[in-house]
């Protein structure tokens, strides 16, 4: 599997904007404190003046599991891994693993450093973030 | 109690309207006596405080629709309670309905009907995370990745809850299974095989909460309410989290054991939420019954099942009884409380701990029912 088609609305037009120009977006308030990019209020304290600010793009695996669909056409199933990843800036963020990996072959474990990556699922669609093995 | 499980051809309204009439009539009531109603719906919606008007329900002095997940029907009694101390009613149902379960339509199908196109959950559905499974399936495999439990360790909870469904007539899944049929289960979504997962059921529960005084002469023992709380972490899911290690019953479980004055040695009857086996496991754990991390050996231990010494999810609970999110842990509790489990019926069954557990892993509330009133 791959990601699938999302469309932007009101909320997350910025975020998109980002993404398509490869960039994955957190919010920020006046004190600093860096939020996931979902949120009206940050996550530490009340602020609601959030702008954006741009992550550096590392992260690190909190956890993993691994998904299998079935294609249309009948081929054997195909696995997804799906993961939580921490920013380097302190937000999890829940999305698949790109590439072709094989879980047991990678040894997956918390801490495995990770790579903020964008994939579409086509041309009409946004661009989505996942991660890849650093 | 409503029919649970493949019963087709009533609305969850429906559902709802009959479990209310058999718990009034169970506990010796009329409708005209009942003053308060609580209601709950499922991933169906569909039930509404307009049930007041389908039961024919006059002059109410409390009517809600609350929706706290699966920790709705622990709060539902916990509001009820103070209902009827307050003297705010004196009579209050509590009831909870959904239908999923369609003829020729997979449960699947009807779960995952809710993915969002566009926005921040489309986002998520798009990245792949898609509905309940995959979440808790990450709580999971981060516990057993900081504590080493493990797939066959899950694997004893869910034999020793079907041992449990093969002594009670209501259950969906009645069959034995091993640990070895739990292996060789497929997928879900990894960690979790498909006997880590709860049933789907159509069907409706509902439970009378009255003051002490006045239910000492209705129709069944009482069941005495002596302690509650509710735990909603509110996590921000960043840094140092303990999302999938700790949930809310960590907080709620010590918080209504204290108010029922008992301790965790104390509760004689467990019935825990259990959308999935780890929810059990967790749940142990952040009750006390082992210490932290350690309850992948506990569940191993041979102390689950009708041959264990704790006697858990004796219905067999939502993997193998009948899921009716929280009113499946609390609906057996009051069977155990009242020494009516038949064939399951726990010897020991004075004080029974109940949990209900929402969202992932988000919603928490505990209740401390007892077959006696007051102090030990």
């Amino acid at each position: 599997m791959s990601v699938g088609p999302v469309q932007r609305d009101a909320a997350t037009a910025e975020f998109f904007d980002g993404t398509a120009a490869g960039r994955f977006l957190l919010r920020r308030c006046p004190a600093g404190h860096v939020s996931e990019p979902a949120v009206t209020q940050c996550t530490i304290c009340p602020s609601t003046e959030l702008d954006w600010v741009e992550a550096g793009g590392g992260a690190t695996l909190v956890s993993w599991a691994v998904t299998w669909s079935r294609s249309s056409d009948g081929d054997k199933p195909r696995r997804t891994i799906l993961v939580i990843g921490e920013l380097d800036e302190g937000p999890w963020w829940w999305t698949q693993l790109g590439g072709d990996i094989d879980p047991e072959a990678a040894a997956l474990a918390a801490g495995r450093r990770l790579r903020v990556a964008f994939e579409r699922a086509d041309a009409e669609h946004e661009a989505v973030p996942v991660f890849v093995l650093a | 109690m409503t029919a649970l499980g493949k019963v087709y051809g009533q609305t969850s309204a429906q559902f709802a309207a009959e479990a209310v009439r058999l718990a009034v009539a169970d506990a010796g009531l009329g409708l005209a006596d009942v003053d308060g109603l609580l209601t709950s719906s499922g991933v169906t919606g569909g039930i509404s405080i307009d049930l007041q008007r389908d039961l024919g329900l006059r002059d109410l002095r409390l009517l809600s629709h609350l929706q706290a997940y699966g920790s709705t029907a622990g709060a539902m009694v916990q509001f009820a309670s103070m209902a009827v101390m307050s003297g705010t009613a004196s009579v209050v149902a509590c009831v909870f309905a959904d239908s999923p379960l369609q003829p020729e339509v997979s449960a699947g199908a009807v779960y995952g009907s809710r993915r969002a196109p566009a926005g921040w959950w489309g986002l998520l559905g798009a990245s792949g995370v898609i509905g309940a499974n995959p979440m808790y399936a990450l709580a999971a495999r981060r516990h057993m990745d900081r504590f080493g439990t493990t797939s066959e360790q899950l694997g004893h909870i869910a034999v020793a809850q079907r041992d449990w469904a093969g002594l009670n007539p209501a259950a969906q899944l009645r069959d034995p299974i091993t640990v070895a049929d739990h292996q060789a289960s497929r997928w879900i979504v990894e960690p979790f095989h498909l006997l880590d997962c709860c049933l789907v059921s159509n069907g409706g529960v509902a439970v009378i909460v009255t003051t002490a005084e006045r239910a000492t002469s209705l129709a069944q023992a009482p069941v005495y309410v002596l302690g509650w709380a509710q735990s909603h972490p509110g996590r921000y899911l960043r840094r140092n989290t303990d999302f999938g290690l700790v949930s809310g019953a960590a907080t709620a479980g010590p918080a209504a054991l204290a108010m029922a004055q008992r301790e965790v040695a104390d509760v004689d009857v467990v019935e825990l939420y259990d959308c999935y086996t780890f929810t059990v496991l967790l749940t142990l754990e952040d009750y006390g019954f082992c210490p932290k991390g350690e309850g992948g050996p506990f569940a191993a231990s041979g102390v689950l099942g009708p041959a264990g010494k704790l006697p858990l999810n004796t219905g067999g609970g939502q993997l193998s009884g009948y899921y009716m999110w929280g009113m499946t842990p609390l609906s057996e509790a009051i069977i155990q409380a009242r020494g009516s489990g038949g064939a399951r019926q726990a010897a020991v069954h004075d004080t029974v701990l109940v949990s209900g557990n929402g969202g992932v892993l988000d919603h928490h509330s505990t209740l401390v029912l007892a077959s006696e009133a007051g102090a030990r």
